[in-house]
């Protein structure tokens, strides 16, 4: 039920969002009056000072979190007519992530970490489609090595296998260099905008690296919880 | 430590246990106390209550048991030592009331009884207890009130002793020396020592005991002692206060130390809780520690911190858990209600010191170690998270835990060396059952093909922390195992015992038949179509010595059984071998009896086994002052649980001629047929009849309770057992809600997750119902075969509601406490971590 014509295309959508918790000290915004479209195929940069929200934005994009206003759509179904379970069944069929710091489950190998989005979706062989993907991300052969056998950088590789396998609409990224050295960084980069190419994902990515930033189509700029132009 | 130190720690236990950081340990150090202490309290009470009784209890301050009347010389030398004297005799005997009747504990006092204490009876059943210094007089019966509720009688009116009538205008509530034994369990009447003769209850060979009570000074009742103790045979027995009253005690003694072990197993889980607890809270406060190293505090500073906020936990938590097993051990006297004495004094202090020091021994012993470990956190930490103080060392931690238990060991067992027994025992029965569960978890790993993920994310979290998967499964499957076992004993063991009975199996035993009625006594039986066994005469006599031996040379030292040889035996004499026997060795001899020797004798042969003795031994028996020697000519096998009369020793008649005898026999009555008893006995007073089906139901009344009381005691291992699966879950839920947020990030649905959960504590429960049916149907297969001679048969259902209950339980507790993974937004765990 899309509200402006002009917005059907667009594959994220936010309208007015805004994010407030409680603390100690009394209310403190994180987000306010945010207004965002992000078309199919579109790669944007969010980006912004450490503690201006974008994580949070990130997060409330990918229904990860509630907005406390505002609406968003994504892949066409507004999240705040979902509850939670509806939210999981539409990130494991529409998205992928990859974060800063990695997030693999030190219980499972390589394989099973990409096969696991597959599986909890239902899929009958999981394990074809993330054995090749894993072989295309370079690590072919380390399909049984768990977590901890494996470097920053291949770690982050698996994240991103796990992140493609399911060939999700849209991809959030939050800064998925931070913690990398400055030439695997580089080479994830690089993997991730091949496989975007490759796949024809949405690209949303959190970083404060304007070079990294400059090779999206666009760039949005967070100041203290609001976009600045 | 300073005041403004025990403050600080004081508020940061405020603030930790706001937190919800403590409750663990808490909880755990309240069961672990509850356990112990209400055991504590238990015999705590028990115990003042046979101090407190026993010179009442035992009616006087010496007391000589004997199976005949004693030598005159004995009771004048009590008299030359200004000892007073009184004489009480018991017996089992059958009273009657209208068509009612039942086996009784008659008791017939003289004047002079007691000596010590005071009776105590009531004017009606339950009525008011008021202190009586009189005995019953000759046309009188005083009777305990389950004989009233037995018979269906009131006060005021008769019943029938024998031959006499007796009104029965007292309850008994309390009578000093109420002796004990076999027949303590059958109700009490107490009458006047001059009715018997009219009665004419008592015949030669009766099954008596004869009690004499004296009382005086102390020196002359030792004086008395030592002169008389050289001189007692094997069957006497000579009791003073200080040894109290023996049969009040070994049996609930015992059941107070295996409460008293189960409740340390309770412990022992406990203690496994309260050290994942310790070890979490100390792993929370690495970083608080590492602040407070940057601001200058030292080592020392840092454990004044944390030492008294452990002293002000234990205290607490043991606080507690002393007023709440003082609650407890009323449950504990409630269910063992009937078997207790009525009167139990309070219980005193020491219990409630003991409970609180046990509280802090194992508050130190499971989590001081821990705790101790936050001294070593560097500063560093601050500013590199990874830095951690040095793991423990494995022998700090189990040292202390065991040092711990030990010391609480040995409160029950009161012995060092049996606490290293039971202690070493442990450690090997644990570290079987212990690979049991390990080759069980291994097993259950074949599922992880035919599963769906959300399952098999499950059950990797119960694969993926093996040891303590193992651990879990070891304290809920020995806690199953328990509960199922007394399930067990207490409904199928007793009932195939009764079923496995070939039918018309003797149910009523009948002793004390005199000579003289033997033959009518027989008639009567085949007349009214009555299935009976032969009657045999008995003859009692004691077994002196074994090939010129004295007996005690051939008792093997701690061979229970030994102590009914060394009593007066039950003799008896045939020419026919009886059913139910086979000669092993030897020879029977024929009809008439042996042509050449006739003191000959045929012994069971296991009895021979256990003192020795061969084909060709020759035995001394002592009737009385006269010695008898017989040479052994056979050995025989005796099926002892066929409810025939059954001996040790057979003579030829002529081997026991010139003794005086009363025969005996069983026979089987159905119970529609009980009103005949009645008809029996008018006809034969004299006559003594058990009756087995009634033994049989107080037996089983008897287990009821005390099985009630072990499962009250498991239910704290159970207790202890979830604070184990609790403490785990807490000390892995940082890694859950993380790895559940990843799930749920990654598109795995609420239900996907939940169905996560039930299946790692449904299999958790299962294995540990499984481990539980193996080792009960062990357990019941050896108490069946071995112990009880039973035709074992599988107990199936065991094998389904054990898993199953197991899998319901735990899944059902695991998965509440893991609720909260699903709660939060992933996003808010995703930061937090
Ligand atoms: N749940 C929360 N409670 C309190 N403060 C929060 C919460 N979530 C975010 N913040 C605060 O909001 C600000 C923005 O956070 P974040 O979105 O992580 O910023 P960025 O990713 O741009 O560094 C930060 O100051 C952070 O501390
Ligand atoms: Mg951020």
């Amino acid at each position: 039920m899309p509200t402006h014509p002009e917005k059907v295309s667009a594959i994220v959508s936010a309208q007015g969002l805004g994010k407030q918790v409680e603390t100690a000290a009394g209310q403190l915004v994180i987000l306010e009056d945010i207004h965002l479209d992000i078309a199919a195929g579109e790669s944007v940069a969010i980006v912004g000072a450490s503690g201006s929200g974008k994580s949070t934005l990130l997060g409330l994009l990918a229904g990860l979190d509630q907005a406390s206003s505002g609406r968003i759509r994504l892949a066409g179904e507004w999240l705040d007519a979902l509850d939670e379970d509806g939210r999981a069944r539409l990130r494991g069929e529409q998205v992928g992530f990859v974060f800063q710091s990695f997030q693999l489950l030190p219980s499972l190998s390589a394989l099973e970490n990409v096969m696991l989005p597959l599986e909890l979706a239902g899929h009958r062989d999981a394990s074809t489609p993330a054995a090749a993907l894993l072989e295309r991300v370079g690590l072919g052969a380390r399909l049984d090595h768990y977590p901890k056998q494996l470097s920053g950088g291949e770690q982050q590789r698996v994240a991103i296998a796990r992140a493609f396998v399911m060939q999700p609409k849209v991809l959030f990224a939050d800064e998925p260099t931070g913690n990398l050295d400055a030439a695997t960084g580089q080479r994830i980069i690089e993997l991730l905008f091949s496989l975007n190419a490759e796949q024809g994902t949405t690209l949303i990515l959190v970083t404060h690296d304007d070079q990294l930033a400059g090779r999206c189509q666009r760039a949005v700029r967070l100041d203290a919880g609001r976009i600045v132009p | 430590m300073s005041l403004a130190e025990l403050r600080l720690a004081w508020r940061m236990l405020l603030r930790d246990w706001r937190a919800g950081e403590l409750r663990i340990l808490m909880l755990a150090l309240i069961i672990a106390v509850t356990a112990t202490t209400a055991i504590g309290f238990f015999s705590d009470r028990l115990q003042r209550a046979m101090v407190e009784q026993s010179a009442e209890l035992l009616g006087g301050d010496l007391l000589l048991q004997s199976p005949r009347e004693i030598l005159p010389e004995w009771q004048a030398r009590a008299a030359e030592l200004n000892l007073a004297e009184a004489q009480v005799l018991e017996f089992p005997s059958v009273v009657l009331h209208g068509e009612a009747l039942q086996l009784a504990g008659v008791k017939a006092v003289d004047a002079r009884y007691p000596l010590r204490g005071q009776l105590r009876v009531a004017l009606s059943p339950y009525g008011e207890e008021i202190r009586e210094t009189r005995i019953p007089s000759v046309e009188e019966a005083w009777v305990e009130v389950r004989l009233l509720t037995l018979l269906g009688m009131e006060i005021g009116d008769w019943l029938e002793l024998g031959e006499t009538r007796l009104q029965v205008t007292r309850v008994l509530t309390f009578e000093p020396s109420a002796g004990g034994g076999f027949f303590a369990m059958a109700p009490r009447v107490m009458v006047n020592q001059q009715v018997l003769a009219a009665a004419n209850v008592l015949q030669p060979g009766s099954r008596i005991s004869h009690n004499y009570l004296f009382a005086g000074e102390d020196r002359a009742l030792q004086a008395f002692q030592d002169w008389l103790r050289p001189q007692l045979e094997p069957s006497h027995r000579l009791l003073d206060i200080r040894e109290g009253q023996p049969t009040v005690g070994a049996a609930l003694e015992r059941a107070e130390q295996y409460l008293g072990l189960a409740s340390l197993v309770a412990v022992l889980l406990a203690g496994v809780a309260i050290a994942m607890g310790a070890r979490r809270y100390a792993d929370r406060h690495f970083d608080t520690t590492a602040v407070m190293r940057c601001l200058g505090a030292g080592q020392r500073r840092i454990m004044a911190l944390y030492l008294p906020q452990l002293l002000w936990l234990g205290l607490i938590g043991s606080g507690i858990g002393v007023a709440l097993a003082w609650l407890a051990q009323f449950v504990l006297f409630w269910l063992l209600g009937d078997l207790l004495p009525t009167n139990i004094p309070a219980a005193g202090w020491l219990p409630l010191w003991i409970g609180m020091a046990s509280g802090l021994t194992v508050l130190a012993g499971f989590a001081l170690p821990p705790v101790l470990r936050l001294r070593q956190v560097p500063a560093l930490r601050v500013l590199r998270r990874e830095l951690s103080p040095m793991p423990l060392r494995g022998w700090l931690v189990y040292g202390a835990a065991l040092l711990a238990l030990a010391l609480l060991m040995w409160r029950y067992t009161g012995s060092a060396l049996l606490t290293a027994t039971v202690m070493g025992g442990a450690a090997l029965a644990l570290l079987i059952l212990g690979s049991l569960a390990a080759g069980l978890l291994q097993l259950s790993r074949l599922m992880h093909r035919g599963v769906g993920v959300a399952w098999r994310y499950g059950l990797n979290n119960l694969w993926r922390r093996p040891l303590l998967s193992i651990s879990q499964i070891l304290a809920f499957g020995l806690t199953f195992m328990a509960m199922a076992l007394i399930v067990l004993v207490r409904g199928d063991l007793i009932d195939s015992w009764q079923t496995q009975l070939p039918p018309e199996t003797p149910n009523h035993f009948v002793v004390n038949i005199l000579p003289e009625q033997r033959d009518a006594f027989a008639a009567l039986l085949d007349q009214r179509a009555i299935a009976h066994s032969e009657l045999y005469p008995l003859v009692r006599g004691r077994l002196a010595e074994v090939a010129g031996e004295p007996l005690g040379n051939r008792i093997q030292p701690g061979d229970e059984g030994a102590g009914a040889v060394y009593r007066e035996m039950n003799l008896t004499w045939t020419d026919t071998l009886p059913a139910h026997n086979r000669i092993t060795a030897g020879q029977w001899w024929p009809t008439g009896g042996p042509t050449d020797d006739v003191m000959v004798v045929s012994m069971e042969d296991r009895l021979a086994e256990r003192l020795g003795v061969r084909l060709g031994d020759v035995l001394t028996f002592s009737f009385g002052a006269e010695q008898r020697q017989v040479r052994v000519t056979s050995l025989r096998s005796v099926q002892w649980d066929s409810f025939q009369p059954n001996f040790f020793m057979i003579f030829p008649e002529q081997a026991l001629a010139g003794q005086p005898s009363t025969y005996m026999t069983s026979f089987y009555l159905p119970l529609e047929r009980k009103g005949e008893l009645t008809t029996m006995l008018r006809q034969f007073p004299s006559i003594t009849i058990v009756d087995l089906d009634r033994l049989m139901e107080q037996v089983r009344s008897i287990l009821g309770q005390v099985t009630l009381a072990v499962e009250f005691v498991l239910l704290f291992v159970l207790l202890a057992g979830f604070a184990v699966l609790y403490a785990a879950l807490q000390a892995s839920l940082d890694e859950r809600l993380h790895e559940g947020a990843l799930l749920r990030t990654l598109g795995a649905s609420r239900r996907q997750l939940r169905s996560a959960h039930l299946a790692e504590f449904g299999l958790l429960g299962g294995l540990a119902g499984l481990m539980a049916a193996i080792g009960a149907e062990l357990i019941a297969w050896l108490l069946y075969t071995r112990v009880f001679d039973l035709a074992y048969h599988w107990q199936w259902p065991m094998w389904l509601w054990l898993p199953g209950l197991g899998a319901l339980l735990i899944g059902l507790v695991g998965y509440l406490a893991t609720a909260q993974v699903l709660r939060h937004s992933p996003l808010a765990v995703l930061r937090r971590l």
